[in-house]
């Protein structure tokens, strides 16, 4: 077509340079497998964001065909690049370069960041807007297994070695507070060599009821129904990948009276989720946090989900 | 053979969601068993010990056996039913062999169902056939596991659930949706509903009126230690809720539907701050001839009887009369736990709605 000729006019641009931010999560509500609506079992996740944490990413197109990523050791970053160059049909290469905040190897996603980033700096670069849906399936494309960053604070079930949305919630998660710290003496975890767990059909019949949870907590903006959702798929990862301390923190937390225990599935993160608006939330956070310190657990921390500028 | 193109059915399966009061949500079954059934054969097939053209066997008349058989016809098994000359009427069983199962009624001297008779007929069939499979309902872990789907809809209908009321025969759908519950929900009550003359929760066996409901044996999938209360509905009880259903609510229900229904309305009543759901797992249709039917109804002696505010409170397993509504503490202990202390002739020291409301 002729128009097409004229579409291609991005060749004449490759001195554009584009910039994006990406952000990092604090590990998953839910994961587990899950059916599609042919009944076909999927790996999936429902990723818990944390806006606080940003990887930022700056792209600049040149002719030459390489892609050069700084720093030099984000190949995944660096895949990313390529794969978003060759699904917008652009020759050439270009200079990425990544910027983060976001600590390495405890659940926080600190990878999938950086590729989300990059993957939406090209798309910059040559002025387009990517659906989160194709972020998604590029990002796992880079990186084997991904999280459902692309998809920022907007609820959805993730088939994370896929690439698909197995179940769109309609919307973001109700605003948070989480309490978070590290477990295991705050070592980080290799997530790529841990074999992908292996569910009895106890838990696989479970994660359909946790589901439903997130579902109806999303479309209510209910914690409550959040944290129970949390906190069961945690129970369930303790079978998986546990974490010490656990049954000790399970009991600080409900005499806190928290909606849930959240863990990074795959990370040695924990959580302790809190109704943003409860009553008395301040001083019972820090009177928590002060009761996990002392527990043992390393850097503890206080984020904010969908906070909305919401000031103590 | 099994394909995943076709949905067997799985709307037949899924309840329509009925708000019976503010805080009290019916599971309107069509035909709840198909939900256990097609979990059952599903993973049957998928682990290999049901093949193309299997025979399947089971001891039921009753809703399990239609769902299997609608089953059973989709996809090409054979699909042999023992049941008791006293459990199916001619015109059940016509159905059942118009879709091509065997159904095989044995005699009922007792009137109690005659259940071990139909389980040593059962084995004859299976030890004649290398390609036989039986479903099992009454043991199979996979009756109950079904039942995570119906936990799934309630949640996303209802949210939080508080209180889960519904009928014991083989423990699947009670027991099965309670555990899942309780999973994300521990502080969930679980009250039963059984029958007077049913020994699932302790009482002596005897003639039953209301089919259907209770057992004259013990299935594995009855879980005693996830119930709170146990409810004994007579057939005359729930006759008339299963009227007022459809007079109030358009529900065209069954009369096990009915004694749910009387017990999940009186638990909301009087728990006025509690999310209640109640499972009723079949429609009227199979009892438009009897509970249905004003002339039946009429020939039936001390019918109608008066209606009942509520249960009488048993501090003592005990069977009582067709007209007659019971409750008793059950207070989540094992059979042995509660037969023994009646032996010691104690009473539990809880009396009153469960504590953790």
């Amino acid at each position: 077509m002729a128009e097409a000729g004229n579409l291609m006019s991005r060749e004449t641009m490759k001195s554009s340079v584009g910039t994006a931010a990406a952000i990092g999560h604090h590990g998953e509500l839910i994961q587990g497998v899950f059916k599609d609506d042919g009944g076909r079992l999927h790996r999936g996740l429902v990723t818990l964001p944390i806006a606080g944490l940003r990887s930022e990413a700056r792209f600049a197109r040149s002719d030459a065909d390489a892609v050069v990523v700084h720093p030099d050791q984000k190949v995944k970053a660096s895949a990313a690049a390529r794969l978003t160059l060759d699904l917008l049909n652009v020759t050439g290469g270009g200079e990425l370069t990544l910027q983060s905040a976001i600590p390495v190897g405890h659940g926080y996603g600190s990878s999938t960041a950086d590729v989300v980033a990059s993957i939406r700096a090209v798309a910059a670069a040559v002025e387009v807007q990517l659906r989160p849906s194709s972020i998604g399936r590029l990002a796992v494309a880079a990186e084997r297994a991904s999280d459902a960053i692309a998809f920022d604070d907007h609820a959805v079930l993730f088939a994370q070695r896929e690439g698909t949305v197995i179940e769109n919630f309609g919307g973001s998660l109700p605003p948070l507070l989480l309490v978070g710290f590290k477990a295991n003496g705050g070592v980080p975890v290799d997530t790529l060599q841990l074999p992908p767990a292996r569910y009895d059909s106890v838990e696989i019949q479970e994660f359909g009821v946790l589901r439903a949870l997130v579902a109806r907590a999303v479309r209510l903006q209910d914690p409550y129904l959040l944290g129970r959702a949390a906190s069961a798929s945690a129970v369930i990862s303790q079978r998986h990948l546990p974490k010490q301390g656990f049954g000790e923190i399970a009991e600080i937390a409900r005499r806190a009276g928290a909606c849930g225990v959240q863990v990074a599935h795959s990370g040695s993160l924990f959580g302790l989720i809190f109704d943003l608006f409860a009553s008395n939330l301040k001083r019972r956070a820090a009177l928590v946090a002060q009761q996990i310190r002392r527990a043992g657990f390393k850097d503890v921390e206080v984020h904010l989900v969908n906070a909305e500028g919401w000031t103590w | 053979m099994v394909t995943l193109d076709v949905d067997y059915f799985r709307d037949l399966e899924t309840p329509r969601l009925a708000r019976l009061a503010p805080n009290l949500v019916a599971a309107a079954f069509p035909l709840m068993k198909l939900m256990p059934a097609r979990y059952i054969l599903d993973r049957a097939a998928s682990n290999g010990e049901l093949k193309a053209g299997s025979h399947i066997v089971e001891t039921t008349s009753g809703t399990f056996g239609m769902a299997v058989a609608l089953l059973a016809a989709a996809r090409d098994y054979r699909l042999t039913l023992v049941t008791a000359s006293t459990l199916v009427d001619a015109k059940y069983k016509a159905r059942l062999e118009r879709i091509g199962a065997t159904v095989i009624a044995l005699d009922d001297p007792r009137g109690d169902g005659n259940q071990p008779g139909r389980l040593e007929r059962l084995q004859e069939i299976l030890a004649n056939e290398p390609d036989g499979f039986w479903t099992r309902q009454y043991d199979s872990p996979c009756n109950w596991l079904a039942y995570a789907r119906l936990a799934e809809l309630l949640i996303r209908a209802m949210g939080r659930i508080d209180c889960l009321v519904g009928c014991v025969g083989t423990g699947g759908s009670l027991c099965g949706t309670a555990s899942f519950l309780r999973t994300v929900f521990p502080h969930l009550t679980v009250f039963a509903v059984d029958t007077h003359r049913s020994i699932l929760f302790g009482q002596p066996v005897g003639k039953r009126m209301l089919r259907g409901l209770g057992n004259s044996v013990l299935p594995k999938n009855v879980r005693h230690e996830l119930v709170d209360e146990i409810h004994w509905v007579g057939a005359y009880p729930a006759y008339m809720t299963a009227h007022r259903l459809l007079r109030e609510h358009g529900l065209f229900m069954g009369p096990t539907s009915g004694a749910a229904a009387l017990v999940a309305q009186w638990v909301a009543t009087t728990l006025p701050d509690a999310q209640v759901a109640v499972i009723m797992p079949d429609e009227g249709h199979r009892h438009a001839e009897t509970v249905y039917n004003d002339n039946w109804l009429a020939a039936l002696p001390g019918w109608p009887c008066k209606e009942l505010p509520g249960p009488r409170t048993l501090t003592t397993v005990a069977p009582a009369a067709e007209t007659q509504w019971t409750r008793f503490l059950w207070l989540r202990r094992s059979l042995d736990d509660v037969l023994k202390t009646q032996a010691a002739g104690e009473v539990p020291s809880a009396v009153g709605a469960p504590e953790n409301l």
